[in-house]
């Protein structure tokens, strides 16, 4: 039993770091000897308790946090608060004590709780979550819901025969933007793509799951080295937004372990200044958007004085609106639009 | 100053809600106790996003993309009146912002209107059905040991009593 507990935090241990560097330190800490399953039974609310303190004793982060989180998952419910009254003093399973011992055995090994439950909430969706795919944030629930807003107040462009309105996201990860979006909105028709084929794999599982997949396109391809099938497959849209890849490369490595050991770096590094998949997505942006249509991004709080003087001296088509902020008061979020112009880039007309 | 004029407002008997003025307070009466169970006739009171503070638990650190922090809950204080709503109901960090700006509406109701808010009228209404309800099993038991009184008393010795 204790073997197979730890073959599994094991397993949750071949981070997904820089290609093929698998760090010796980390494999020590790895092998640190898993709890012992308890001899008789015991109660959710001992379980938690319990492993409570190895987190603590081992310096895993949010130990309150993880084990609330899994323990909960484990009875059926998303949250502890939302556990029926007397659910934690109940006597769990041998089963269920096993699954707990398993999953946060997992968390042992610093990986993200999204990735030892394999799921996770974002807005009113509950999203199946995968190493490497990167988890999402709670600041770009924001994202959506400022998008929303802006999508439902104008008339906007009726793109297609059908009046239907297109959105492209770019670095869709798990889905949970593109999926959020047309969640809200039944008259809005996505298209998404990303480098990764893990992520594109697991935003059309979501999507699936959600009943929306007739709704969404998900491409796999990389905006940096193919703009131009990007261009040919999405356009037009009368929106484009992205949470692209912003850390600037040297503050990768002093990320979380949770981060820098289980999720895809190049959902995270935006090159030297943070700025490398942005410049590409406003560079392309006026040949994929509707007059008037307009580019929603979430960036690092350093990057909206330096788009907006960017974009001012190399995209001509584009027009910085405004930035907005975060929960936390950080800039977060640049609204752009396209100017309107006499050029159809995708007719050619010259 | 403008913050604190819906409170002053409450506390002269005036109260306005989303512009209509409300002079006098309804008398309390089975119309009204049967509208308060309607949520979308709900009279809480619309909140002002400047008389609110939030604060979200991420850290010191720089967010977003940097972070992976699991913990959600929000906390929400009204300035005017000082009152504190916690929720981490949720996974969701949006979510747990609408239902505390839910929760908040329905203390400020009871604050602001006291006898009149939708919590104390929701009570008043349970607790009047559930006299209603005793009083009626109590008329009824009242009505069958009547009856079983007035069998007794007719049966004779001897007689089939069926």
């Amino acid at each position: 039993m204790w073997r197979t507990s730890l073959r599994a935090g094991c397993r949750g241990c071949r981070g997904f770091g820089p290609k093929g560097i698998w760090g010796s330190h980390a494999v020590r800490r790895c092998s640190a000897p898993a709890p012992a399953l308890p001899a008789g039974r015991i109660t959710a609310r001992q379980a938690v308790d319990v492993w409570k303190r190895h987190f603590e004793e081992r310096g895993v982060t949010e130990p309150d946090n993880s084990s609330h989180y899994i323990i909960a998952h484990l009875l059926g419910a998303k949250t502890i608060e939302s556990l029926e009254h007397g659910k934690l003093t109940e006597f769990l399973s041998r089963e269920k004590t096993e699954q707990m011992w398993q999953l946060c055995t997992r968390r042992l090994s610093r990986m993200p709780v999204q990735y030892v439950i394999e799921e996770w909430d974002f807005r009113d969706l509950t999203l199946k979550m995968r190493p490497p795919v990167f988890i999402p944030r709670p600041e770009t629930e924001e994202l959506v819901e400022l998008m929303l807003t802006d999508l439902e107040m104008e008339p906007g462009a009726k793109v297609g025969a059908d009046g239907q309105r297109t959105c492209l996201e770019v670095g869709c990860g798990s889905g949970a933007i593109s999926l959020s979006l047309l969640n809200s909105m039944p008259q809005l028709k996505s298209i998404a793509v990303d480098q990764s084929q893990d992520a594109v794999d697991l935003t059309r599982e979501n999507a699936l799951r959600l009943g929306l997949q007739d709704r969404l396109q998900v491409y796999c391809i990389d905006v940096l080295k193919d703009a131009e099938t990007v261009v040919s497959l999405c356009s037009p849209v009368s929106a484009l937004v992205s949470n692209p890849p912003y850390l600037f490369s040297e503050d990768m490595t002093s990320l979380e372990p949770e981060i820098f050991r289980f999720e895809d770096h190049a959902a995270l590094d935006g090159g030297k200044d943070g700025l490398k998949v942005i410049k590409q997505i406003l560079t392309v942006a006026p040949q994929i958007l509707t007059n008037h249509g307009r580019v929603y991004l979430e960036v690092d709080p350093r990057h909206p004085p330096l788009i907006r003087q960017w974009v001012e001296a190399n995209v001509e088509e584009m027009h910085y609106v405004e930035t907005r902020h975060d929960i936390n008061g950080r800039p977060r979020f640049c609204i752009l639009q396209k100017k309107k112009s006499n050029k159809d880039h995708r007719l050619d007309q010259d | 100053m403008s913050r604190l004029v819906p409170f002053i407002c409450c506390m002269y008997g005036r109260v306005t809600w989303r512009g209509l003025p409300l002079l006098t307070p309804l008398p309390p009466g089975l119309p009204r106790v049967l509208a308060a169970g309607k949520k979308d006739l709900v009279d809480f009171p619309v909140l002002n996003e400047d008389e609110l503070e939030e604060q979200f638990v991420r850290g010191s650190g720089p967010g977003g993309q940097a972070t992976n922090k699991t913990s959600n809950c929000v906390v929400l204080k009204h300035i005017p009146t000082g009152i504190v709503v916690k929720c981490h109901q949720t996974r969701s960090v949006d979510i747990n912002r609408k239902r505390a700006r839910d929760i908040m509406r329905e203390k400020l109701d009871v604050v602001y209107k006291g006898e009149l808010s939708e919590v104390v009228l929701k009570k008043k209404e349970a607790e009047l059905r559930k006299h209603e309800k005793r009083k009626k099993a109590n008329d009824n038991l009242e009505r069958k040991r009547q009856f079983k009184e007035a069998l007794a008393a007719d049966s004779t010795p001897g007689s089939d009593t069926v």
